[in-house]
């Protein structure tokens, strides 16, 4: 049965995201566009966590560190390059390497999962201090200062390809940004699907279990983490392409946001944190302009009313909902 | 003629406490091996260290006579080693169909993985269980998921920590017959506790006390032996007590 699923589902992405391309551009002020395409990098951001937390059961507190280290390492290549298409692979290569190191300590090293968590959070921290260290002109990567707390405002956006005096127009960089994440939604599918996922689900469910049977859990655990890695380090150089990359890349606030919009979308599924992800980013737009409110203030209420009303998520929740008014079955 | 599993005076200390003493074991192929002993003996230690869950303190781990010390759970597994823990180890999430498919983890391809998952529970007569949720099940169906698990993958070896743990006379009965049914085609070591078992067993019996091999024999001159009614019924002399 989710023989058929898969192609329907695949299909029904792709129809949103062309959609999404053909028509946003079109009724979104420019600002507004910007903004949307930052919410696409934010839905990667969740996506990539999803497929670390939701399914491989691996709680990173820090899935920032990769954000930030995909955005840093893009403007930096980029400078550097000149042609901005080669920063690409850096951008999505850093960050996987990074957590394939990280990935071998904690998981070979049998840590446990508070430590995992702690881990992660103190390296995004220890990163976001750092980069804020930077400000001298001693701290620079060929051409490309670091720019300390001000981060890099000279980061150069995505140039067509082979033509770097050529920047992308922000609709273009839009529809770059919406492909990316229909393609990161389509291998997290794949991903899902195959041997490799499924035994990732069954060590989330029973890591003991899995490795009586006789698979080396280390080697799994590390195998999602980086994919998550490079995941968010794509969403981190998307970031890049609509605003410059700065230490808040690192921050609190992103680390625990990415937690919130997958918690709220919907554990183990990968379609709810994209909603999540996008829907509190539009809802944290809109508190910002609320006169004499303090944001964070609604944010706060509308997120702790969601846990209480919807504990497993907007997405199963409505699964749960429709499935009562005519049996469909869960959707992911 | 080599074992197939075997142990060299394996120790295995928790700080003061020494929980298996110097124990040298050797189960031949085919054979269906009773470890026994009362509360402390050192039974699940012994059966952590045998299947890579914990690194024993000393001595050596023998698998066909070759040196298998330290290796790790899911190496112990490859070997071609079957493992049922005490309480059952499942995939709660999963359907029973999916967690027998995994336990079938060298078969590459899907439709014969399928067929042979079908088969192994067919076998134990809870094919009619193929598409239920495993968390939905009960202790006893629980019990089979994760033997049908163990026995998929058709084990040179199967480890079973206290299988009867929970079951009333009659259910316990009744694993022994499975479990000698079992050994028809694999080798089994069985960990126990309880004395009604490896007497539906009787079969070659181990008994552990305060971590040592206390008398190797079969069922009948093990329940016969004074020093095993003593130990078991309590009646001993003060170095049954517990070590503090
Ligand atoms: N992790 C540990 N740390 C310290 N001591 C331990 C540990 N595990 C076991 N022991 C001690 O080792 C001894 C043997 O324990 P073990 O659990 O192996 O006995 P057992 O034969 O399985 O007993 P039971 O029939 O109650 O399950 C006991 O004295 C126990 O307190
Ligand atoms: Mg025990």
């Amino acid at each position: 049965m989710n023989g058929i699923r898969l192609p329907i589902e695949l299909t029904a992405a792709s129809v949103v995201t062309i959609a999404a391309i053909l028509i946003l551009p079109h009724v979104l002020e420019l600002f507004a566009l910007i903004n949307a395409t930052v919410y696409v990098s934010m839905a990667v951001l969740a996506l990539s966590l999803a497929l670390v937390w939701g399914f491989g059961g691996i709680l990173c507190f820090g899935q920032a560190t990769f954000f930030g280290l995909g955005g840093y390492a893009y403007a930096v290549a980029a400078i550097n390059f000149g042609d901005t298409v080669y920063a690409v692979p850096v951008a999505i290569a850093v960050p996987a390497l990074v957590a394939a190191a990280l990935g071998y300590v904690m998981f070979y090293g049998r840590i446990s999962d508070v430590y995992i968590g702690a881990i992660t959070l103190t390296l995004t921290l220890i990163l976001f201090n750092f980069v804020n260290s930077t400000s001298g002109d001693q701290w620079r990567i060929g051409a490309a200062p670091l720019g300390g707390f001000n981060g890099i405002p000279s980061t150069p956006p995505l140039n067509m390809p082979g033509d770097p005096g050529n920047p992308l127009p922000p609709e273009w960089i839009f529809a770059v940004a919406m492909l990316s994440l229909l393609i990161c939604y389509i291998i997290a599918k794949l991903i899902l699907r195959a041997r490799f996922g499924r035994v990732i689900v069954a060590i989330r469910e029973n890591e003991r279990r899995a490795e009586l049977l006789g698979y080396d859990v280390r080697a799994y655990k590390l195998g999602i983490f980086v994919i998550g890695g490079a995941m968010a380090g794509l969403s981190g150089l998307l970031f890049a392409n609509c605003v410059f990359v700065s230490p808040t890349m690192f921050s609190l606030f992103y680390s625990g946001q990415i937690i919130v919009w997958v918690m709220v979308g919907g554990l183990s599924t990968l379609v709810g944190p994209v909603i999540g992800a996008i829907l509190l980013n539009l809802l944290t737009t809109w508190a910002g302009t609320l006169p004499e409110i303090n944001p964070s203030l609604i944010l706060g209420a509308i997120l702790a009313l969601a846990v209480l009303v919807m504990p497993r998520g907007i997405l199963p929740s409505l699964a749960t909902v429709l499935g009562r008014f005519r049996g469909a079955r869960g959707m992911t | 003629m080599t074992a197939l599993l075997a142990t060299e005076h394996l120790t295995m200390r928790f700080g003061g406490v020494v929980a298996v003493d110097d124990v040298s074991l050797a189960v031949a192929d085919g054979e269906l091996r009773c470890l026994i002993g009362p509360n402390g003996a050192g039974k699940s230690t012994l059966f952590k260290c045998l299947t890579g869950q914990i690194k024993p303190s000393a001595g050596r781990i023998l698998w066909r006579g070759q040196d298998i010390t330290g290796l790790n759970s899911f190496e112990i597994a490859r070997l071609g080693v079957g493992i049922k823990t005490q309480v059952p180890s499942l995939f709660d999430g999963l359907t029973v169909l999916e967690s027998v498919r995994l336990a079938l983890r060298r078969q590459a391809r899907e439709r014969v993985a399928r067929v042979q998952a079908l088969a192994t529970l067919e076998r134990l007569g809870i094919v009619e269980l193929a598409q239920h949720l495993v968390v939905l099940l009960a202790h006893g169906q629980r019990q089979l998921v994760e033997l049908a698990m163990v026995v998929a993958p058709e084990p040179d070896l199967i480890i079973l920590d206290e299988p009867t743990a929970g079951m009333s006379a009659e259910e316990t009965t009744r694993a022994a017959r499975v479990i000698r049914a079992l050994n028809a085609a694999h080798t089994i070591i069985v960990v126990e506790h309880d004395m009604q078992f490896i007497r539906a067993i009787a079969k070659t019996v181990t008994v552990l006390h305060q971590g040592r091999v206390l008398i190797e024999d079969d069922v009948a001159s093990v329940l016969a032996d004074r020093r095993v009614q003593d130990v078991y019924l309590g009646k001993t002399d003060v170095s049954w007590q517990v070590v503090a």
